[in-house]
């Protein structure tokens, strides 16, 4: 489908509709963060019961995941460059490695969940565990659900049937992954780095 | 029909079969009886099921008011008890903003914006589709708490920690907060539709200050609820995850904030008021010039207060909490936000008046309705201003001062800005007019229901009348003939006769329906685009996608201005200017195909949130079935390619395609 | 018409139609839209916002009335031009008019207009705000705790007021008059809202959080209220009072308040009644000097027994005049008339009569003991508890016998 208002050429801003509907999604986002982080900042320091935050964070292990997923947004615009320039094998293996690296975080938050859990902070342990796993949990799903557009991403290319040009989709998966890692930045600095 | 083949004037539609099979299953090809809705992608369709599914919830929503308006017409009212009177005043609100205003103004937007802005459809056809089935099942899933134990009982707003499990212990909120999340996520992707639709898909040379009103109030709408919505969507999340997995976010006792809810709802819920009336002002700001026959007075005066609105309305939510005990200063701040937007509404107010001034007014019934709407709006708007005054509002707030004042704001607002809508819109979507006799009627009766009706309220509630109360006693009532006991009964009366007019409307509508008569081309001589093309539009809009170069386009290519005198000349008839495009129609036109992957898609998230409150098991399947249609979706290009029909009979390249 | 014709019209009609601001017509037209408004009006409606009688609803009133006198006046100016165009302009066969887009001069002017209006609106209300927020001039504090759906005052002790034991009350507020009474507000499960509309306009009582609310009488009297934020299921059940005495009519009831236990005649049916209490009613509700029969004395245990955690104190239950939140009336209807028409300076007198056997409500208080839920919609039902574990959210069903409850009734009248 080679579709002028997908290309953008003949848009009225010039931008495709998907970049555009990506980039309005992102922006109805951020309110969604915005909630669930002010949510968190008002709760995190509220603990009746159960460990408080500086009793169970473990900053350098969350550090070196937090890399990792930075280091994805890297990958992600490696692949985004090359599916600019038509190379398919290795628009491939970067969308390949950058859902790797987003899964090596994932599996990082699943085994600090399960610290924290086994600390004695539960969903139900305060206000603190509640809003804590609450923002830092649908941080995950975002991640999650990236890889999912991610490896779909490759295996509709193997099959060759892209909607749309395939650099304007990668470019668009890209836009989400970038949110997706900006966000992390700012939770990891306000729930980790900042003391209460 | 996926593709429209025109060889000469006449339209020969291409019998089609597609032959591939994306993912799991074939591509639906009916274009008739049921399936040519149930899997439709076309704009046009899905604004009439999203009109027909308000209207069906407006019903149900006026039954809800008519049963508290028997239950309060009398003191010691025995109609209702007060666990059922809570569920129902809950549940009025609800369907009435969320499942009749809301979906009301989400259909004429989708009908009317691509229309208006000389496009063939929607950005995301198949994403209109899915959001109709989301609001739709949305709307039935709250419902279906009626039946399984009892539905929301705890206010439109659900304040916490009223709405705790302790406080609440049916799977009425459940249901209430599921079902606002569904309905949320339709909201979204409509506003995310839409706005890629505006801003890329509008006709060559209709820059943003060349399209219509209408289109405008809608767009700012559609910002509105993708910044809104979100946080009622966190609101919403915070209390499902209270009440079905044990988080303590409302819990005192963990030393919770609920104030907290409060904020969040609020800071959706203001917006939430203009997301409300703003397309009723576009509209009204549509019909009003028509029917003077003049444009609209200070067109860019309108757009940017119209955009005011919308960005002033952020800044005002706690307007609603003054008597929350904000602190001082907080209060006086948001007083004088909440006394800054009047100003934008005045000037709405005051270019309708002077659209009309100096015009040659023309009395439908459609100019009655938005008559009206101006000056029953006017009435709710200054009622605001009084309680913007935050001392004032602390003596009216949860009183009836304020169900007169959002009445009149919402039912002379938006009620009356819809139907001002369906007269002057009637023919465009349907190719009959509606009787206006019939509508003069209509019109009177809802007006004098609804001022009978709410104007009662004003008194009620300055003399002491809380509101959510399922009974109130003679002891509160006072004395004289004009007592509250008589207020209230004349408020009762008023809601019926208010009933009566609404179905004036409908009995309307199967009069319409049975009438062979044909409305005209341009029944009410209309300025703007959608007005172009035939009665019903066509499945692509438009022959010829039209070049702009003023604003009220379809009028200035029907007059011209003598120079000399400033008088206007008719140059050509809307006939001729059909015929005109006829003659030079596109000669191959793509349209998106339609698909299963909406419904299916939309179908699997209530199951979701089914077994969230009763099975997890359930849950389970509802994902497999939601990842399963997710799959289908990908795999399915929106657009049929021309690979995938047998008769492949396509010449040269598309010329337009939407979507994907 | 010509262009500028038209336009130097519209002008003067704009202007004219302004002119109807001018302080005099204000005054005429605000006079007869209060006419108006009045001649429509309930009278004597006990929550009558528009009757202040105290300085803080004054300082409401003073700001409102003006308000809605503009916002009518407005209100008024649209109207009329709106009627004045659609008679005017009404379709006569006139050609199509000229296609004016709009006059930005005239527009700016018209929307100035209504924000120098609001600009001055703004003064005053933020002046308003201020002064109703002050609580370093407080004379006196009672503490008010909501719950579903009653509402507590807690008098801390207080000398000057000779108040020198906390009295815990319920049902009716008493205060002195002309004395700067601080309510400071909170609640035991959800959000409700104080409201005594002649005294004040509304402050919530949020469930963790102190809030403040001034309330002063300018005379002694009685002042309807009534919850205002919705909570729950008996919202509509959950009424106040509040009672402005004379301060040596005040102090009297202090010291009425402060009185040791007076325990029933040896014999009589009120001691045995005392009995039933001690065996029922004392679970939840406190009467304070009431020893068991071993001597010990009675505490109750409303936290165990009720989700919110407290139960009305009962010790001078008859110095009240309503029951149940001020639901019921204590007072048959014709002694509740007799204290509540009273003028000022009876009131006082007849309040603290208090309520004698010839005056009780028989019929209510039975019904209440015989079945409370039936009278309130409490969630009295045990299949609505699972999720309170069990506790009771307003008063249950007792299964009391006639019996019991005419000891029960003899009792309650001796709780003076």
């Amino acid at each position: 489908m080679t579709d002028a208002v997908v290309h953008g050429h003949e848009s009225s801003t010039g931008i495709s509709n998907v970049k555009l509907g990506m980039w309005a999604f992102l922006g109805s986002e951020c309110l969604l963060f915005g909630g669930l982080i002010s949510t968190y900042m008002l709760y995190r320091g509220r603990v009746t019961g159960g460990p408080r935050p500086a009793q169970i964070f473990d900053i350098p292990f969350t550090s070196v995941s937090s890399f990792v997923l930075l280091m994805s947004s890297l990958t992600m615009v490696l692949a985004v460059s090359a599916a600019h320039k038509n190379e398919d094998r290795k628009t491939n293996l970067w969308l390949t490695v950058t859902a790797l690296l987003g899964a090596t975080f994932v599996g990082g938050q699943v085994y600090e969940f399960t610290a924290f859990y086994n600390e004695g902070l539960g969903f139900s342990t305060s206000l603190f565990g509640s809003s804590f796993y609450t923002l830092t949990g649908f941080h995950g799903v975002h991640v999650t659900v990236g890889i999912i557009m991610l490896m779909a991403l490759v295996g509709i290319f193997k099959r060759s049937e892209v909607p749309g040009k395939k650099a304007e989709v990668v470019e668009m998966i890209g836009l989400y992954w970038h949110f997706v890692d900006i966000i992390w930045i700012i939770i990891f600095t306000l729930v980790y780095l900042i003391p209460v | 029909m996926a593709i429209i083949e025109r060889e000469t004037e006449v339209m020969v539609p291409v019998t089609v079969t597609p032959t591939s099979t994306y993912g799991v299953l074939k591509r639906p090809v009916s274009a008739t009886g049921w399936r040519a809705w149930v899997f439709t992608v076309d704009h046009k369709k899905l604004g009439l099921m999203y009109g027909a599914t308000a209207m069906f919830f407006f019903i149900v929503g006026g039954v809800e008011a008519l049963l508290i308006r028997l239950q309060l017409a009398a003191p010691n009212g025995k109609v209702l008890n007060a666990d059922l009177y809570n569920q129902m005043f809950t549940m009025h609100a609800t369907t009435m903003v969320f499942l009749f205003v809301m979906p009301m103004a989400a259909g004429l937007a989708n009908y009317f914006i691509p229309l208006q802005i000389g496009a063939r459809d929607v950005a995301f056809p198949r994403i209109n589709a899915l959001g109709f089935w989301l609001l739709l099942f949305g709307g039935i899933f709250i419902n279906l708490s009626w039946f399984l134990g009892g539905a929301a009982d705890g206010g439109w707003f659900m304040y916490a920690p009223n709405s705790g499990p302790v406080f609440s212990p049916t799977n009425g909120i459940d249901f209430w907060a599921f079902g606002l999340q569904i309905a949320g996520i339709a909201s979204l992707t409509g506003a995310i539709n839409l706005i890629v639709t505006v801003l890329n898909m509008r006709a060559p040379g209709m820059t943003l200050m060349k399209m219509p009103i209408f289109t405008w109030m809608m767009t700012v709408v559609q910002f509105l609820l993708l910044f809104a919505v979100p946080v009622i969507t966190v609101a919403l999340f915070l209390l499902s995850f209270q009440r079905n997995f044990g988080a303590r976010f409302f819990d005192v006792a963990a030393g919770a904030d609920p104030l907290l809810w409060q904020h969040l709802f609020w800071i959706f819920g203001h917006p939430e008021v203009y997301i409300l009336v703003l397309p009723a002002f576009g509209i009204v700001s549509e019909v009003l010039p028509v029917f003077s026959r003049k444009p609209l007075f200070g067109y860019p005066f309108v757009v940017f207060s119209g955009a005011a609105i919308g960005f002033v309305g952020w800044g005002v939510w706690a307007h609603h909490m003054f008597a929350s005990g904000l602190g001082p200063v907080s209060v006086a701040v948001f007083s004088l936000t909440t006394m800054a937007i009047a100003v934008p509404t005045g000037v709405k107010i005051i270019n309708w008046t002077l659209t009309m001034w100096g015009g040659k007014l023309y009395f439908s019934t459609a100019m009655k309705f938005s008559i009206g709407l101006i000056v029953l709006f006017t009435v709710g708007g200054l009622s605001g201003v009084t309680h913007s005054v935050a001392p004032s509002d602390t003596q009216q707030t949860d009183t009836y001062y304020i169900v007169a004042h959002f009445h009149y704001v919402l039912f002379g607002g938006a009620v009356l800005g819809f139907f001002s809508g369906f007269y002057y819109w009637w023919p465009k979507m349907f190719g009959k007019m509606l009787n206006e006799k019939l509508g003069g009627w209509n019109f009177w009766l809802m007006v004098i229901g609804m001022n009978l009706t709410f104007g009662p309220m004003h008194i009620l509630g300055l003399q002491g009348q809380p509101r959510r109360m399922y009974q109130w006693t003679e002891a509160r009532a006072g004395e004289g003939f004009f007592n509250l006991a008589f207020w209230n009964l004349i408020a009762s009366i008023g809601s019926f006769v208010l009933a009566v007019g609404i179905l004036l409307f409908l009995i309307n509508v199967v009069i319409t329906a049975r009438n062979p008569t044909k409305s005209p081309l341009d029944p009410w001589n209309s300025r703007s685009l959608e007005w172009m093309t035939s009665n019903p539009p066509k499945e692509h809009n438009f022959d010829v996608i039209p070049t702009v170069h003023h604003l009220d386009e379809f009028f200035h290519r029907k007059y011209e201005e003598d120079s000399a005198t400033h008088t206007m000349r008719q140059i050509a008839t809307a006939e001729e200017i059909m015929a005109e495009q006829e003659r030079n129609a596109d000669k191959h036109i793509h349209m998106p195909s339609p698909s299963y992957w909406p419904i299916v898609l939309a179908g699997a998230v209530p199951i979701i949130t089914f077994g969230m409150i009763f099975s997890h098991l359930i849950a389970v399947i509802g994902g497999v079935i939601l990842l399963f249609a997710a799959f289908g979706w990908a795999l399915e290009p929106s657009t049929a390619p021309e690979s995938d029909f047998e008769n492949n009979s396509s010449q040269g390249t598309a010329l337009d395609k939407v979507g994907h | 018409m010509n262009h500028s014709q038209r336009h130097s019209n519209l002008k003067t009609r704009v202007a004219s139609v302004l002119l109807v601001t001018s302080k005099k017509y204000q005054k005429i037209f605000g006079v007869a839209m209060a006419t108006m408004f009045a001649a429509g009006c309930a009278q004597n409606a006990p929550q009558d916002t528009w009757q202040p009688k105290g300085p803080n609803a004054k300082i409401i009133d003073d700001l409102q009335q003006p308000v809605f006198a503009v916002a009518g006046i407005i209100g008024l100016i649209v109207a009329v031009a709106i009627i004045y165009v659609v008679f005017k302009y009404k379709d006569r066969g006139q050609a199509i008019p000229e296609q004016t887009h709009g006059k930005p001069a005239l527009e700016i002017t018209l929307t100035i207009i209504p924000a120098l209006i609001l600009a001055v609106v703004a003064v005053f209300t933020f002046g308003a705000i201020f002064k109703l927020a002050k609580t370093d001039d407080t004379e006196m504090i009672i503490n008010v705790t909501g719950q579903q759906w009653w509402w507590e005052y807690d008098y801390p002790a207080q000398n000057e007021f000779g108040i020198n034991q906390p009295i815990i009350s319920s049902g009716q507020l008493v205060m002195p008059v002309g004395t700067k009474v601080l309510l400071r507000e909170t609640s035991r499960d959800v959000i409700h809202s104080y409201w005594i509309p002649a005294l004040n306009g509304k402050r919530d009582a949020v469930p963790g959080r102190v809030q403040t609310l001034r309330l002063e009488a300018d005379a002694p009297g009685l002042f309807a209220g009534q919850c205002t934020e919705f909570c729950g299921l008996s919202h509509a059940n959950m009424r106040m009072e509040a009672i402005a005495l004379s301060k040596a009519d005040f102090a009297k009831w202090v010291a009425n308040q402060q009185a040791a236990y007076v325990a029933p005649a040896k014999d009589s049916l009120a001691q045995q009644g005392e009995a039933v209490f001690l065996n029922q009613c004392v679970r939840c509700h406190q009467v304070n000097g009431l020893l068991r029969a071993d001597g010990t004395p009675a505490i109750a245990a409303p936290d165990e027994n009720v989700w919110s955690g407290a139960a009305p104190n009962l010790t001078h239950l008859m110095s009240r005049n309503t029951f149940a939140g001020a639901t019921f009336d204590l007072l048959s209807k014709q002694c509740r008339d007799e204290v509540w028409n009273a003028p000022s300076d009876e009131i006082g007198a007849k309040y603290l009569a208090g309520v004698t056997e010839d005056c009780l409500n028989q019929k209510d208080l039975r019904a209440w003991l015989r079945n409370a839920p039936a009278m309130k919609p409490m969630y009295a039902n045990p299949t609505q508890l699972t999720a309170t574990g069990g506790k009771y959210r307003g008063m249950p069903y007792l299964a009391l016998s006639e019996d019991d409850i005419s000891k029960l009734v003899a009792y309650l009248l001796t709780l003076k």
